[in-house]
């Protein structure tokens, strides 16, 4: 399991994530995964995501008046909300997750949303 | 233009003159005034990527080769200040007292030749264009590859000057694209494309290079070829997607694609170049209104297909992009054809106002006397000598033997200064002229003419190139371009003394034609030439003409084919100066320009024919299928069979349900390796009519690339809207014919589906190519040279594309390589144009730099005839023995005779080997002896 999870939303990112890897513009132990909108991932499927190993994640959704399907972006950034609560009564930091929003096919925030997670969580260098 | 009243041959053009402040005759293009502007204004011929000054020329070639003033920009234009330039130009050619004019022209004839506009840059943002610096257009990056550009030809990204590694070019920017309202197809950018991707690999070996097609549109002569050597040699990347967007990353560039098995791509680039299509000029609807002429849907010029170059007024032309996007070599001959149908018009006006020079006799007396030179070391404002101490050079000048006057002029190459030039020669009685100045390419015949102004042979002036090779080069050491241009003088002085008086003969021309092949091409040609006013012998081979166009029954635009060969032959038929030999060859043709005589063999019977210039159309066939089951059913047919099915009613499509076309069969590199140009439009049109005949039958287009290419793309697009299915196939998975018991079967791999499928045909249709005809004789007749795919080869693509190596011999049609009947009818009238050019000049000027042979010293041996590339020597029999004789009307003057001749018989006038040897001498310090 790599060590940060990213969950993005399929109208943000519009290139695939292995080639930004193949790049070296998102660091290595990243799994970003694309999904059909943000606003169906529950509470329990993010901390799931720390279980598995994740050391941190992130969600990139729309930008939150443009979504695509109308309030899914609001709706991930609320569980993400809700998300930081839990870390903080565990104990953990809660910048260990958080909620990214990017315009239609822009791939720079998505990347740039990796890049502040991996570092936040000390995992990898930043690439060149 | 501002108006056109009046009728052809009488035409009143209203032309508004915008003032360029600066003298286009006295300006010497030095650049003073560009350097000392204090004005930057964006330097719109580099694209913008670059600054210049209010006063500029776009390029050194530029005609006239004169400055202008932006007018715009200039703080003495809008503010009465400044003045700087017009002060340091030396020559005085700064004239702020210029007006914007108003003329008024009596015109015969008028050809709109405005080019292509600019596609709109919403169209390019689309693709990031102007949002992210590393998306360029295929302009900018052109200037970029160019070695005279804004960069010197190094390929740096915009954004940090940095070499990318990883360049996309994106295909059919602002072309093939509705939603811009450009439903066409640019025609030039895929070749455009590969042609930059090339450059930038030559320039950067280690660059990967990606292009993006829709389909690859190499279809010009000799193109695909260029493309295979492209991919091979510099290992180009050709993706067949369409790219929908471009997006920055981290200061790169990420595109995603969709391949045609459906999976999807993303890759990061350093840079994108889009590659812009051409669009109609942006005043064409102002034009249209002025000429009173019609636009076509996209606002390009329109024509008809038997007409291409005639707008829908008459004497009124059209030649180039306006007519419809097209390349160079297309371009320059629409402009000779175009010159062609205004001289049809203007027959009777050649040579009305021609104003001929008259020289005074040479002083024989005078040149035959021991050498008096002259020498005239050139400052060239500042461009020699800012760096070379001119008045040095010519002090040193007046130590050489045999020179009786040494000067400096300003600018030698000035009106006022060849005139003292002339006096001086007068005066001093000098019979040899070094001019130490610029390149003899640009400037020699200019002091040619003034040599011949004053009795001396033209032959007797010899440059030494002390700026391009001298001062330009060695900029940053004078005193070592001093001495240089000291040598190069000296040089010159000791082969100015050997000079010789060169003959300068003339050659009376045949006024008649000889036109080969009576086709579409062959006739057009024929009735240009004659229409001019001058005699046309048109052989053909079969019985009556018309050649292949007697197999067409209509043209993709809905004309009549059939009407338009009835209209052709009965115009042919009915010409005086026309003569028509059907049944007939050629056998022997011999002579040269001006003075050709041909031996024409009807049956048994043959005869001669004297003429002047002789045209080659001899045209091409259909090729003859080798696979694919041809010939084992009748129900295996090619286009043209079809076409003549067709042509005799639809019943055989009353069972037809299903109907399957096979493109590129013997084409690229089935059997023979050209691309045959025609065939998908051809089998678009096809497939359209019979849909218009039996619109339930189901119709099915097996395609490497489709080239509907240029307007024909509306054809292809409304094809797929009436449900005609285009399957593309690749060369290692070609569809098979299947026969069975009942019926045919085609199969093939279909790549959407990804899996084999079968189609049962009650009628296969292979597009069939474009063979070429039994060229092999002719060529050998004629030595003019062939292609490896077997059509004659032109002198230049682009600069003579309608003349062979020979001179007095043209080329046009299918004998040229496969193009549309539009465009063979516009070659035809560009041969005719330069067919024209001796027949009414009645005389062929010889160039005095011609071989010689010393017939004493000749042993016969044959060498010569058999390197020289323009039949200009041959052997003929003198007394007893064999000896070469140079045919001077046609020789070039390359001088491969005379290098390779064992016996040094051959001497190339102005260029003998001892004066050759002297300069030689001259540079090593040694005078040579004479001889």
């Amino acid at each position: 399991m790599s060590r940060i999870k990213g969950f993005c939303c399929n109208y943000t990112l519009s290139v695939e994530p292995e080639a930004l890897k193949g790049e070296g513009l998102i660091p290595e132990d990243v799994d970003l995964e694309r999904i059909p909108c943000t606003g169906r991932l529950e509470v329990p499927e993010l901390l799931d995501a720390f279980t598995q190993g994740a050391s941190a994640v992130f969600v990139v959704g729309c930008q939150i008046d443009k979504c695509h399907n109308l309030s899914g972006s609001r709706r991930a950034s609320k569980r993400v909300a809700q998300v930081k609560k839990i870390l903080e009564e565990l104990d953990m930091d809660p910048g260990l997750v958080e909620m990214f929003f990017a315009g239609r096919g822009e791939t720079e925030p998505v990347v740039e949303a990796a890049r502040i997670m991996a570092s936040r969580a000390g995992a990898g260098s930043r690439p060149e | 233009m501002e108006g056109l009243e009046g009728k052809p041959g009488q035409f009143t053009a209203k032309v508004f003159q915008e003032p360029r402040y600066i003298n286009e005759d006295l300006c010497t293009a030095c650049g003073m005034c560009t350097m000392y502007c204090p004005r930057p204004v964006v330097d719109t011929y580099n694209e913008r990527l670059e600054i210049t000054r209010a006063p500029h020329i776009d390029y050194a070639q530029a005609i006239p080769s004169s400055y202008y003033i932006d007018a715009k920009a200039c703080l003495r234009v809008n503010f009465e200040t400044c003045n700087l330039c017009a002060q340091t130009c030396t020559a005085g050619a700064i004239d702020f007292s210029q007006k914007p004019k108003r003329l008024e022209l009596e015109v015969g004839a008028v050809v709109l030749t405005p080019g292509f506009g600019r596609v709109d840059a919403a169209v390019l943002e689309k693709y990031g264009y102007g949002k992210y610096p590393d998306v360029v257009t295929a302009f900018e990056f052109e200037r970029l590859t160019c070695a005279s550009g804004p960069t010197e030809g190094h390929i740096v990204r915009p954004s940090d000057n940095k070499t990318p590694k990883k360049i996309a070019f994106l295909q059919c920017i602002g072309s093939r694209d509705e939603t811009c309202g450009n439903g066409y197809c640019s025609s030039v950018c895929c070749m455009y494309a590969i042609k930059e991707a090339s450059v930038a690999k030559e320039h950067e070996p280690d660059l990967d290079v990606s292009i993006f097609f829709m389909d690859v549109r190499t279809m010009g002569k000799g193109f695909d070829e260029a493309r295979r050597r492209a991919q091979e040699k510099y290992g180009i990347n050709v993706i067949r997607a369409r790219v929908p967007r471009v997006d920055q990353v981290d200061g790169r560039l990420a595109l995603t694609w969709t391949s045609d098995d459906g999976n999807h791509h993303s890759g990061i680039f350093d840079m994108v170049v889009l590659s812009v299509g051409l669009e109609s000029p942006e005043d064409a609807q102002i034009l249209s209104e002025i000429a009173d002429i019609e636009l076509n849907h996209y606002n390009f010029c329109s024509t008809r297909v038997d007409a291409p170059l005639s707008t829908s007024r008459d004497g009124v032309f059209v030649a180039g992009a306006f007519q419809g996007p097209k390349d160079i070599p297309e371009s320059v001959t629409q402009a000779s054809g175009v010159a062609a149908i205004a001289s049809e018009l203007l027959a009777e006006a050649r040579n009305s106002k021609t104003v001929s020079i008259t020289y005074p006799e040479e002083n024989k007396a005078l040149e035959e006397q021991e050498p008096r030179i002259g020498i005239f070391v050139c400052h060239c404002g500042v461009n020699i000598a800012g760096v070379v101490d001119v008045k040095a050079v010519r002090d040193y000048a007046a130590s050489l033997p045999g020179v009786v006057l040494y000067e400096d002029p300003l600018y030698s190459c000035s009106q006022d200064a060849l005139k003292s030039i002339a006096e001086k020669i007068k005066k001093n009685n000098l019979n040899r002229v070094v001019i130490a100045a610029c390149s003899p390419r640009t400037h020699e015949p200019l002091f040619q003419e003034t040599l011949r102004s004053v009795g001396l042979n033209p032959a007797l002036v010899e440059m030494a190139n002390i700026r391009d090779q001298c001062a330009w080069v060695h900029a940053q050491e004078p005193d070592a371009a001093t001495e240089k241009a000291k040598d190069l003088v000296r040089m010159a002085a000791a082969k100015a003394r050997l000079l010789t008086p060169l003959e300068q003969p003339t050659v009376d021309v045949t006024p008649g034609a000889l036109v080969l092949g009576g086709g579409a091409a062959g006739m057009s040609a024929a009735l240009s030439i004659a229409e001019q006013g001058y005699n046309v012998v048109l052989v053909e081979k079969s019985s009556q003409l018309g050649g292949n166009l007697r197999r067409l029954t209509w043209t993709l635009d809905g004309e009549n084919a059939k009407a338009v060969l009835k209209e052709l032959i009965s115009r042919v038929d009915a010409h005086p100066g026309i003569e028509v030999i059907t049944d007939s060859t050629v056998e022997s043709i011999s002579g040269y320009v001006g003075n050709f005589t041909s031996t024409i063999a009807t049956g048994k019977k043959t005869r001669l024919v004297n003429h002047g210039v002789t045209v080659i159309a001899t045209g091409a066939r259909e090729y003859k299928p080798k696979s694919y089951g041809y010939g084992e059913s009748p129900r295996i047919v090619t286009q043209l069979e079809l076409e003549e099915k067709l042509a005799r009613g639809k019943s055989f499509l009353k069972n037809a349900r299903n109907i399957v076309m096979i493109q590129c069969v013997g084409s690229r590199g089935d059997d023979m390796s050209h691309c045959s140009r025609l065939c998908c439009t051809q089998a678009v049109k096809n497939a359209l009519k019979l849909k218009e005949l039996k619109p339930d039958c189901n119709i099915y287009i097996f395609y490497r690339d489709m080239r509907t290419y240029g307007f024909y793309e509306d054809a292809y697009r409304e094809a797929r809207r009436k449900g005609i299915v285009f399957l593309r196939y690749s060369p290692d998975k070609r569809p098979e014919v299947v026969k069975q018991s009942r019926g045919i079967k085609v199969r093939a791999f279909d790549r959407l589906l990804g899996e084999d499928i079968e189609i049962p045909a009650n009628l296969v249709v292979l597009s069939a190519g474009i063979a070429p005809g039994d060229n092999q004789e002719l060529s050998k007749i004629l030595k003019a040279p062939l292609t490896s795919d077997g059509f004659f080869l032109e002198a230049h693509a682009k600069l003579r594309p309608v003349e062979i190596a020979v001179d007095g011999v043209y080329l046009c049609g299918l004998a040229h390589g496969p193009k549309s009947l539009e465009e063979s009818v516009a070659q035809a009238k560009a041969a005719a144009a330069k067919a024209t050019i001796p027949l009414a000049k009645g005389k062929v000027a010889v160039a005095p730099i011609v071989s010689r042979v010393d017939q004493d010293a000749c042993i016969g041996c044959g060498i010569c005839e058999s390197l020289c590339p323009f039949n200009a020597i041959r052997l003929s029999k003198v007394g007893k023995r064999k000896k070469a004789q140079t045919i001077t009307a046609s020789c070039k003057g390359c001088g491969i005779c005379a290098s390779h001749c064992p016996t040094l018989a051959i001497s190339m006038g102005g260029f003998t080997d001892e004066a050759i040897m002297a300069q030689i001498h001259a540079f090593s310090g040694q005078e040579c002896s004479e001889g």
